[in-house]
């Protein structure tokens, strides 16, 4: 028992810095960034790709991959995001447009370093700690450490600084934001580059405990999305809960019924959320259907 | 010349999947990524009734349309309630469930494993076992298909469609039940892209859920956009686009592992240089501009 709410705080941890991250992007550029995942899935290649084959530290690639990831987000923003949103796109073609850089990307990834499993665990598999009876190895602590210490940063971040203030004057009214002479399109890069930042720990984190594979970026995201949609986008707790409740119906779902059916079981939360409660429990304001 | 009947069954499959997705997507604005699902359920319905109970083809394919609108109503009731990205992400989920179910009910689907051995279709005692013999089965269902949804569209039921898409409140005030008319063109819909399903089922005679990935969907709406949404023959441009682009990279000496690859980076960047570009596709007269952003 102890066992599966353990294994739920570490996928909840990963989800929650996927969805914040996620929930970032939506915030500032108000569309589904669907190319999210494959930053997550891009974080534990840069890893794989600068301790594997250049050989670097681990702590060293792991600090390069965070860098790149960042990188790579602020990059779909220059394109294709910025000049689709220049010409009045709407969320709508910024989501198709997402979806086919995450197919491009997801595909040059599996080219470049093929569709098996890689990893960049280094020896044996350890036992794990005993902890109340649970099994918890280093690295899952070390997730659960990474991820409460990012999401407070970020949400001091947005709450206390002069960054987070315009981060959200903008996610609040872009067009106010702008005459009030706050530069958005500055704004919405921060919040690529911190969201792609966290999306790229996220897949580190997550690679380092069951290793990757270049799909594993849009089931993550899913997860992520899930657990900001029944949580509310504007809320970071309601994240938090969000990705919680996620992890803990998965895992107790593996308890009672058998664990290929995790992914059946968060969309069918998904669905209750998204027909009965749109805001999720923690959210505000939603688009709904006019009629 | 197999190869090139081949392609060309292949074609026709793609062009009942996109213009069935059209119907939703293109004319009622209702972007789904839910449609490979309903194309493997009806494949699989098929399969299955085929395998267990060896009905005819002409049962099997009724049964499917039929069993598939009604799983269309299922996915088209989150769009009552919810909208775009919102509705989007809903499809998704079915999408994503479609195929856990699949893969997973290993006694009735055969899981990973699939289902080998569908038989070939008799149609009133005729026999079909050769491509060419597919060819002209796909060619007439594909043409029932544009004719019905060239009936539909050009219909004031079509024209219901189409103004809920451009304005759904609009719709409303004038009268118009809108919920039943979301629901009713998931119906359509989902009972067309069983159609396909039915065929791919038949054609290559073995099914696993790796054909009716969230990936196949969005290739598919891929194929609507690219070739123009909300234009009857939007999908058959769009279809005969990408499914020859990819062929044409065999003659190139493309290495066959790189194939799978290269045809979905293919895809993928068109969907982007497209919503770029020409966000209306080839022929299209929908851009997916949602009425705040379009004035």
């Amino acid at each position: 028992m102890i066992q599966y709410i353990v294994n739920s705080l570490i996928a909840a941890s990963v989800w929650t810095l996927l969805g914040l991250g996620f929930a970032l992007v939506l915030r500032a550029g108000r569309f589904f960034n669907f190319a999210h995942g494959i930053v997550f899935t891009a974080g534990a290649y840069f890893a794989f790709l600068f301790k594997a084959w250049l050989g670097f530290p681990l702590a060293v690639s792991l600090f390069i991959a965070i860098l790149c990831s960042t990188a790579l987000g602020c990059l779909m923003e220059f394109f294709p995001y910025r000049p689709l949103r220049r010409k009045g796109a709407s969320p709508l073609v910024l989501l198709l447009a997402s979806l086919g850089t995450y197919v491009v990307l997801q595909n040059m990834i599996s080219m470049v370093f093929g569709d098996d499993t890689k990893s960049i665990r280094s020896g044996p598999v350890k036992e794990g700690l005993n902890v109340f009876g649970a099994r918890i190895t280093p690295i899952q602590i070390l997730t659960i450490l990474v991820s409460i210490v990012l999401v407070v940063a970020v949400a001091i971040l947005l709450k206390n600084t002069k960054m987070g203030k315009t981060m959200r004057a903008v996610a609040s009214d872009f067009k106010l934001a702008n005459v009030c002479g706050l530069d958005s399109d500055r704004v919405i890069l921060l919040g690529f580059a911190l969201g792609s930042a966290l999306a790229g720990v996220a897949g580190i984190l997550f690679a380092l405990d069951v290793d990757m594979t270049p799909t594993m970026g849009m089931n993550a995201l899913m997860m992520g999305i899930v657990a900001v949609i029944i949580g509310g986008v504007d809320s970071i707790i309601g994240i938090i809960l969000g990705a919680l409740l996620l992890g803990l119906a998965q895992n107790l779902g593996v308890w009672y019924i058998s664990s290929q059916w995790q992914d059946a079981i968060a969309f069918a939360i998904l669905l209750v959320f998204l027909l009965f409660r749109p805001q999720g429990f923690m959210g505000k304001r939603v688009v709904k259907a006019t009629v | 010349m197999e190869y090139f009947l081949h392609i060309l069954i292949l074609i026709g499959i793609y062009i009942i999947l996109s213009e069935s997705l059209n119907l939703i997507a293109g004319y009622t604005g209702l972007l789904s990524i839910a449609h490979a699902a309903f194309y493997g359920v009806g494949a699989y319905v098929a399969a299955l009734m085929a395998l267990h109970l060896h009905s005819p083809f002409l049962v099997n394919i009724v049964c499917a349309v039929i069993l598939c609108g009604l799983l269309g109503a299922l996915v088209g009731i989150p769009s009552l309630r919810i909208r775009d990205d919102y509705f989007v992400i809903a499809t998704f989920a079915f999408q994503v469930i479609t195929f856990s179910v699949l893969n997973n009910w290993v006694s009735f689907t055969g899981g990973p494993m699939g289902l080998p051995g569908i038989p070939q279709p008799t149609i009133f005692g005729l026999k079909i076992t050769s491509h060419l013999g597919f060819l002209l089965l796909i060619v007439i269902l594909c043409s029932l298909i544009l004719w019905i949804s060239h009936r539909i569209v050009k219909s004031p039921f079509g024209r219901v469609l189409k103004s809920i898409r451009e304005d759904e409140v609009f719709t409303q005030a004038v009268g118009k039940n809108v919920a039943a008319y979301k629901v009713l063109v998931f119906i359509i819909g989902a009972g067309m892209a069983a159609v396909a399903g039915v065929m791919y089922a038949y054609y290559i005679s073995f099914i696993d859920p790796t054909s009716f990935t969230v990936m196949e969907s969005i290739f598919i709406i891929s194929i609507v956009i690219i070739g123009g949404a909300g234009n009857l023959w939007g999908p058959v441009v769009g279809a005969v686009v990408l499914v020859v682009l990819p062929e044409l990279l065999r003659f190139i000496g493309l290495p066959s592992s790189m194939a799978a690859n290269v045809r979905q980076i293919l895809y993928g960047g068109l969907l982007v240089a497209f919503m770029m570009w020409r966000p209306q596709g080839f022929l299209g007269k929908y851009a997916f501009q949602s009425g705040e952003t379009r004035e």
